[in-house]
């Protein structure tokens, strides 16, 4: 048995790390992330389709220095360097190819629960517009003759 | 390098039947010059069926949930402007 030792300096393996980060990054603009494996199911294929956002960023630095403070004889040199970085995947259904020897077709994958959100927002918007308005009229000063 | 890139992407064709269906998605690409940032939004297209016999058509993939919170939120737009323009003529 032998251990395997890794020669890469914390820089390198931190540089790889963003590589692989940036690989897996520009994979999510490939044609195979938004249409899933397809599911046979006697002779109709099942196309699962969803639209992908992902987004990241990151930033890396280093630096290095020379101090004098605990012997000025004798200066102290010091190095490093880091980095950081995150990033978001949003994945959401958006249709369903149906492929069979009858014919193609796309079936649309409706969200209710975000519609119903949507709706009760633009009404809630239309009352409460609805509410200031007359509520401003109410507040219009009296003219005393 | 460019900072904003509109693409059509095509994928592997796939043979039902008697058809030949081939995906495509589009892919948007954000990447600010000198940053080390970015964004991809990728979202299916259209499937293009090809017949046995030669014949191609193009099924749009459309996104109907989408579609549905767009149209309301001009729907509530639109009738907050209407609410505004009544009640500024009574």
């Amino acid at each position: 048995m032998t251990d395997e030792t890794n020669m890469n300096t914390p820089e390198e393996s931190g540089l790889d790390v963003f590589q692989d980060t940036m690989e897996e990054f520009l994979a999510a603009a490939d044609v195979r992330v938004v249409y899933g494996e397809p599911i046979a199911h006697d002779d109709t294929l099942i196309i699962p389709t969803a639209e992908v956002l992902c987004g990241v960023g990151f930033g890396v630095g280093s630096g290095s220095g020379t101090s004098t403070e605990q012997n000025p004889e004798k200066p102290m040199q010091g190095a490093g360097s880091g980095g950081g970085g995150g990033g978001r995947i949003l994945s959401r259904p958006v249709a369903v190819v149906v492929a069979s020897p009858e014919g193609v077709r796309v079936e649309p994958v409706v969200d209710v629960t975000k519609i119903g959100l949507a709706a009760l927002t633009a009404v809630g918007f239309m009352v409460g517009m609805m509410f200031r308005m007359s509520s401003r009229r109410h507040a219009l000063p009296t003219t005393d003759e | 390098m460019t900072a904003i890139q509109r693409e059509i992407r095509t994928g592997e064709s796939m043979k039902v039947g008697d058809f030949e269906i081939t995906p495509q998605t589009r892919v948007l690409k954000i990447q600010l010059p000198g940053s080390h940032a970015g964004l991809i939004w990728n979202r299916p297209k259209a499937m293009i069926v090809r017949t046995a016999d030669g014949q191609k058509s193009t099924l749009p993939v459309r996104d109907v949930t989408r579609i549905v919170i767009w149209g309301m939120l001009a729907g509530g737009l639109l009738g907050a402007i209407l609410i505004g323009l009544m009640n500024r003529n009574t």
